[in-house]
């Protein structure tokens, strides 16, 4: 993924409100990186122009490859069924449907054969919830739901995962559960993750910070290494949490 | 398909509201199901009077009668024609007449009415008025000089049973011709416009009061009204060259015009009541749809398309319209066979009989049962939800998931 001077304004009511002012920023294949940056910085819709949930106003983007704002609603809606899964902060899972079912029904859309549901299966055993899958959404807990949607969210092996504020509905041991089990998905599949977060816990996961500030990129720092448990400078938390 | 299951859940969702929208669905399809039995039955009760009214399902007339309606016109060939008809199968009785236009008279009163010859042991099948003989009897065969008369003609001659009759026609010469007749029978139908029309003597009596020779008219009554046009095709291959095979609808057309006009008034107004079905379901679609903002934003964001978002609303509409109809045939295969078999009676509303244009018709109308109800009632039900869902679909499909997502949020 590749930004150049991205923008994004809204119309509100007469005014224009610049969300984006000149994104630049460059992700990887197989990274995982976390937006972070004060409320109103930006980062969900940033989040929703890499998604190809938006186009941006100016500046050039290229999602895989793709240039977003040359792209049609539906070349756009595509290319997310296709190459983006998506996790977010409310669980928005399918209330009428199990958990398995949820997850095959993303599969069902792409197109994918007859093993949906072996593969709905597999994935949802991944995640720790093998013995779960028949169960109604309303029937899970916060943390076990968080876990279907991220499921479903990669069940078709996409290329990117966006998440905008995952834990934000969960308590902090589930939402240390979901953070290991996003990155042993990076891990084992490659999967590029990119999520926003206010939450330090969270943060702390990440192998690369991308803080936004007033819809510019204020600050782009890599954890070192990868430890999973990397501890951030003391600093960083604290602007961080602001 | 997980899509299908998530539509029947969908459906089951709101209990309430579905079993709401599929009643609805129901009584409309109902109310347009009796009413489209109750058009049918028409076609039945039109053929019903005119078998019974002397039109017949089918006639053999003269060349140049279906315009001018001219009494005095004769067959080609009436023996030809009749044989023709008898071969027919599917044909329950036939017979042949003559008319002629006739003054009676009774001392100084004098009545012109138009009077018919008649095969007498044949046409009380075809002429039910006839079967009901007031007074008196009706002809015989070897009748000659008989008459018998409608209880309006006989009122207004002052004319009782065996009174003596003049009848005075003009000659295929223009000559004033007469014969002397006896009152053996006076018919009352309950109507006096109909009456008017029932004035016979047997066939040979009128060829030789005219000077016409032979018979005007072929008349065919058949077993099963449905085969009219069938039997008008191959007759019409078999009579005599001159001579011309009518129906019932081009006999009667003015008949044939008000049943029209009454079955588009019906459907008008079945259409009507399904409109606001529709609206109804509409309605009730669009809050479901509304409710479902945030699914629909999400499903979006996952790249369902318009196409397929609408397919799924589609197949909600469809369940709805399963329901309804499953409801609406349950209730209405017992509601129309009753119509079938009983009939409606509607001689309450029009104070006994009711004639139109000389033709008698029974009060009762039979509903038609068959299983076109299934297929009307699946068509209506099916047609009017899949319509209704369009603009909830449609509103569904346009959703924008990232203004959705947000404004949920
Ligand atoms: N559809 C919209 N219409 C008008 N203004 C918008 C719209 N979407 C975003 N904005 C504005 O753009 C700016 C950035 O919003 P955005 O949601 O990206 O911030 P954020 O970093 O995700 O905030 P938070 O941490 O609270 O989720 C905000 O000032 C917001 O009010
Ligand atoms: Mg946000």
């Amino acid at each position: 993924m590749r930004a150049r001077g991205v923008t994004k304004t809204f119309a509100s009511g007469r005014q224009e409100v610049w969300a984006l002012r000149g994104v630049d920023l460059d992700v990887r294949a197989g990274e995982f990186l976390a937006l972070v940056g004060p409320s109103g910085s930006g980062k969900t819709t940033l989040l929703n122009l890499i998604g190809a949930l938006d186009v941006p106003t100016a500046g050039e983007l290229l999602v895989l490859g793709r240039p977003i704002a040359a792209l049609s609603k539906h070349e756009r809606a595509h290319l997310r069924l296709q190459s983006l899964g998506f996790v977010f902060q409310a669980y928005n899972l399918v209330p009428v449907l199990t958990a398995r079912e949820n997850v095959e029904f993303v599969l069902e859309l792409q197109g994918a054969g007859l093993d949906r549901r072996a593969r709905a299966q597999e994935v949802l055993a991944e995640l720790g919830l093998a013995d779960l899958t028949d169960r109604r959404i309303n029937e899970l807990s916060g943390g076990q739901q968080q876990r279907v949607a991220v499921a479903r969210a990669v069940a078709a092996r996409p290329a990117i995962v966006l998440a905008d504020e995952p834990t934000a509905n969960l308590d902090g041991e589930n939402a240390e559960t979901l953070m290991h089990l996003m990155r042993d998905l990076r891990d084992r599949h490659g999967m590029t993750f990119i999520f926003s977060t206010h939450d330090p816990r969270v943060v702390a996961h990440a192998v690369r910070i991308v803080t936004l500030v007033d819809g510019r990129v204020a600050r782009d720092e890599r954890t070192g290494g990868e430890p999973p448990h990397t501890i951030l400078p003391a600093a960083t938390v604290q602007a961080v949490g602001a | 398909m997980v899509s299908t299951r998530y539509a029947a859940r969908s459906v089951g969702r709101n209990l309430r509201r579905t079993v709401l929208s599929i009643v609805g669905v129901a009584i409309g399809c109902l109310l347009a199901l009796f009413m489209e039995s109750l058009n049918r039955g028409r076609g039945e009760l039109f053929a019903r009077a005119g078998s019974a009214s002397g039109l017949g399902h089918v006639r053999v007339v003269p060349a140049g009668w279906r315009g001018r309606r001219d009494p005095r016109l004769r067959l080609a060939d009436w023996r030809a024609d009749l044989a023709a008809a008898q071969a027919m199968s599917g044909v329950a009785s036939v017979t042949a007449r003559a008319r002629a236009q006739v003054l009676l008279a009774v001392g100084t009163h004098v009545v012109p009415v138009e009077l018919t010859g008649v095969q007498p042991d044949i046409e009380p099948r075809t002429f039910r008025y006839v079967q009901t003989i007031g007074r008196g009897r009706y002809l015989r065969a070897d009748d000659g000089g008989a008459l018998v008369a409608g209880r309006a003609i006989a009122d207004r001659l002052s004319a009782d049973l065996d009174d003596e009759i003049v009848a005075t026609t003009v000659g295929p010469g223009g000559e004033i011709q007469s014969a002397l007749f006896r009152l053996v029978g006076i018919v009352s139908t309950g109507s006096d416009d109909t009456d008017l029309a029932v004035c016979q003597v047997v066939l040979e009596d009128l060829q030789r009061l005219t000077g016409f020779a032979g018979a005007g008219e072929v008349s065919i009554v058949l077993n099963d009204y449905r085969e009219i046009d069938r039997v008008r095709a191959r007759l019409a291959g078999s009579v005599a060259a001159a001579d011309e095979v009518m129906t019932l609808s081009e006999l009667a057309p003015d008949i044939e015009g008000h049943f029209k006009q009454d079955a588009a008034m019906t459907r008008f107004v079945s259409g009507i009541i399904l409109l606001i079905v529709l609206l109804g379901v509409a309605s009730a679609q669009l809050a479901a749809v509304l409710e479902r903002r945030r699914e629909f934003a999400v499903l979006a964001a996952l790249g369902m398309n318009g196409p397929r978002m609408v397919w799924l609303i589609v197949q909600e509409a469809l369940m709805l319209g399963g329901g309804g109809a499953v409801l609406a045939v349950a209730a209405g295969v017992p509601l129309v066979w009753k119509l079938a078999r009983s009939g409606l009676d509607f001689s309450r509303y029009l104070g006994g009989t009711y004639a139109f244009q000389g033709v008698l018709f029974d009060p009762v109308i039979y509903g038609d049962f068959g299983w076109w109800i299934v297929v009307y009632v699946s068509a209506v039900a099916m047609g009017a939800t899949i319509l209704a869902s369009l603009y909830p679909a449609w509103y569904a499909a346009r959703t924008d998931p990232a203004v959705a997502l947000r404004v949920a949020q």
